[in-house]
């Protein structure tokens, strides 16, 4: 790491114009913490600053102990310092609305009922959330604006591309990331925002992790990605390892090591000028006294107040019995196959362990006799690391008897996707011998029309779809289920049927397609064939992402939640400290939380020593988590 | 120069190459008009409800047809300022024959 840079130099406003500093990371990693803390520093040092948070469980208001909500709001008692709290879906809805309005005036309501469905659709999601950025990118009354949260690479492309397509552009023609004309109002201001990302004298990028592998690949991955679009990722702050002071037995001294073997690696792999840490705490960070703490450990170089040795401040009596709550039977019913195959779905943000939660119910589920294969759509791939043998992009038979494992490749996956529609298009021309058409070029402009992001939204999709068609599985378990947003891509076709339904008739039939995507989505709406299953470790933050993905799922395709996967539970064998007493009560009051707000059955997941490997580990684990164990009926025929 | 402008319902991309599978109708019209513009001297524009309303509603012979008749009166075509079609899209042929006229007209004058 090339340590150029202090964290102060990087957040400070150093010219004339407005600064922005951005906060990247996954939910529950502390992001907010660390943004809240960022923009008091800022203030306190008398730069006039707006903090702009869009974390979808906005706790400013518990953090500075006023409302704040959707308007721009100073905050009492911090003299520079005004906030404001997105939604996005709040803020996708008044896009919607917006571009919906002026067509009121030709159409009836039943028309409009259409074009506002077909607006439902992610890439418009997207260009929505982008549209917040730009809107508080220009700020000059301020100093410093901080945003907790940052656009991805994908969203910056999607961004990008009016400007590329400028022959379609031209013709006035719109393409699948939507605006042409409508944008071309918008276009300037895009630009200038993302002239305005890719210039380090004006902006930061920040990102926020755990001190894990899987934690910094992400990033990783992240930083590359916008590495490729000249954003320059400045600033790496790795959050919640384990005070030295608290690891009394192996079990969290060999956990602590492993934090220090990334932490190292962080320091010595990431590209980032600067680098902070912070420890982890023994009760939730909350209130201005934290918020101080972590800034003087940031940007003023002091050492992290941790109260170590404190009495329990968890209520212990709210406390629940973890016993009670594991339903054993209920989650191995929701695992094994009916009549038909069983389609077994983990989703959940990166970092929670669903790819060893999946590989080990996967090989669990074979060891009981079931035909299975698990499928992997993580780029980080580490199934191969999990199964200790090689896996391609086609299942591939493991040595676990009735087994097969498949990582999707992106890359292959879109060429196949690309060859697939090109060969589509040259049939379409090859039927029609007569045509005045140049068929090359017309080719040509389908090609450079594969080149959108949503190509390869498209590919990931079509793969997936794919599974569905493979013969021969009892069960097929997936260690990533694309959301309710990537799903309405699948569902659109079936929208368009029903606009041209309504209109015109001048389309011709639906998409060939159409048939054999309504037949998934009613598979995955089948809680008899298809299980999904929320992955998540029971602290906040991650329990209200998981919980809203799953609403969305809900709502937008009409799929229900089949079990919620608790992980990394704090086993009662080690670390008895009051530390780890606080971790464990503040553990189960969000288990109880859980229970109540998603209604269904748990599978509970202790936290190892270190994650299983190999057949033996992974079935070991498997028959403590899946409950098959459990199930005295073993499977006498196997389906298909 | 000859201006050709097609008024279509709202829709996600007007190229066809959206979605799981291209639209093959509206490959085949992205085409046509792309080598038109080629062979003639002409301007081709297209305006969908979803992303140009606001030339639906400029255009006041545009706005009656749909404020009447509703979207199933999309596309229509517009060679100039005269409505070629309504309803269904034109090929290649019916389109260079109408584009020929035109300019055979315009040379003539």
């Amino acid at each position: 790491m090339s340590t150029d840079a202090t964290p102060r130099e990087l957040v400070e406003p150093g010219g004339d114009d407005t600064e922005f500093v951005f906060f990247s990371g996954k939910g529950g990693v502390g992001k907010s913490t660390v943004s809240c803390a960022t923009a008091t520093w800022l203030a306190d040092n008398d730069y006039e600053t707006l903090l702009v948070t869009t974390d979808p469980a906005p706790n400013l208001s518990d953090i500075f102990g006023q409302q704040i909500g959707h308007e721009v709001t100073e905050i009492e008692g911090i003299q520079n310092l005004s906030a404001i709290e997105i939604d996005p879906d709040t803020a996708a809805e008044e896009y919607r609305q917006e571009t919906i309005e002026p067509m009121r005036q030709l159409l009836d309501d039943e028309e409009i009922e259409t074009v506002e469905e077909q607006l439902n659709s992610p890439c418009v999601d997207e260009i929505a959330a982008f549209d917040n950025f730009v809107d508080y990118m220009d700020s000059p009354e301020y100093d410093v604006v901080v945003f907790d949260t940052a656009p991805t690479g994908h969203t910056i492309r999607l961004m990008e591309l009016p400007s590329d397509w400028n022959a379609e552009l031209e013709k006035g023609g719109s393409t699948c990331i939507g605006p042409a004309a409508s944008m071309e109002d918008r276009k300037d201001q895009y630009e200038r925002a993302i002239d305005t990302l890719q210039d380090t004298e004006r902006t930061t990028f920040g990102f926020v992790g755990k001190p894990e592998n899987s934690s910094l690949d992400e990033i990783e991955r992240s930083a590359a990605d916008l590495g490729e679009l000249g954003i320059e990722s400045q600033l790496l702050v790795v959050n919640g390892y384990l005070p030295e002071s608290v690891c009394e037995d192996p079990f969290f001294e060999g956990k602590r090591e492993d934090e220090r073997a990334a932490i190292e690696r962080a320091e010595t792999e990431f590209d980032a000028d600067a680098m902070a840490t912070y420890p982890l705490q023994p009760g939730e960070i909350a209130g201005l006294d934290l918020l101080s703490d972590v800034a003087g450990v940031i940007y003023d170089g002091k050492n992290a107040t941790v109260d170590v040795g404190s009495a329990t401040d968890v209520e212990t009596d709210q406390s629940v019995d973890i016993d009670a709550l594991a339903d054993p039977e209920s989650v191995a019913d929701r695992v094994t196959p009916g009549d038909e195959t069983r389609y077994l779905f983990f989703t959940g943000k990166g970092g929670v362990g669903k790819s060893t939660i999946a590989a080990a119910s996967a090989t669990k589920l074979a060891e009981s006799g079931y035909e299975t294969l698990v499928v992997t759509t993580d780029p980080a791939a580490h199934l191969e690391d999990i199964f200790g043998e090689p896996v391609g992009h086609e299942p591939t038979s493991v040595s676990q008897a009735n087994l097969d494992a498949a990582r999707i490749d992106q890359e292959k996956a879109l060429d196949e996707y690309r060859t697939q529609v090109l060969d589509h298009v040259t049939e379409l021309y090859e039927d029609k011998e007569d045509t005045q058409i140049d068929i090359e070029a017309a080719i040509a402009n389908v090609e450079e029309e594969l080149e959108s992001p949503c190509a390869e939204e498209m590919a990931a999709l079509e793969k997936f779809v794919s599974y569905f068609e493979e013969d021969g599985y009892d069960v097929v378990v997936f260690d990533t289920a694309p959301t309710g947003h990537t799903l309405r891509l699948l569902e659109l076709p079936s929208d368009w049927k029903g606009f041209m339904d309504l209109g015109s008739l001048t389309k011709g039939a639906a998409p060939a397609k159409g048939d054999q995507y309504d037949e998934v989505i009613e598979t995955m709406q089948d809680p008899e064939r298809s299980s999904f299953a929320f992955v998540m470790y029971p602290e906040y933050t991650p329990m209200m992402e998981a919980y809203r993905a799953a609403e969305d799922l809900r709502d937008q395709v009409g799929i229900e939640t089949a079990f919620v996967v608790a992980n990394y539970l704090l086993p009662e064998e080690y670390g008895d400290n009051a530390f780890f007493a606080n971790r464990r009560a503040q553990q189960e009051n969000y288990l109880g939380e859980i229970k109540d707000r998603f209604e269904t059955p748990m599978m509970l997941a202790p936290l190892r020593r270190d994650e299983p490997v190999g057949l033996e580990e992974l079935r070991a684990f498997g028959d403590e988590i899946t409950g098959l164990s459990e199930l005295s009926d073993k499977p006498e025929v196997t389906v298909s | 120069m000859i201006e050709l402008t097609l008024y279509e319902e709202a829709m996600c991309c007007s190229t066809g190459v959206c979605g799981p599978d291209p639209d093959d109708e509206l490959v085949e019209v992205s085409a046509t008009l792309d080598q038109l513009e080629e062979e003639f001297d002409l301007e081709v524009s297209r305006a969908n409800m979803q992303h140009d309303i606001d030339r639906f509603l400029e255009t006041e012979a545009i706005a009656d047809l749909v404020d009447e008749h509703g979207p199933s009166i999309l596309p229509i075509t517009v060679l100039d300022d005269e409505i070629l079609a309504e309803s269904a899209y034109l090929s290649y042929d019916e389109l260079a024959s109408e584009l020929r006229e035109t300019q055979n007209a315009t040379q003539e004058a």
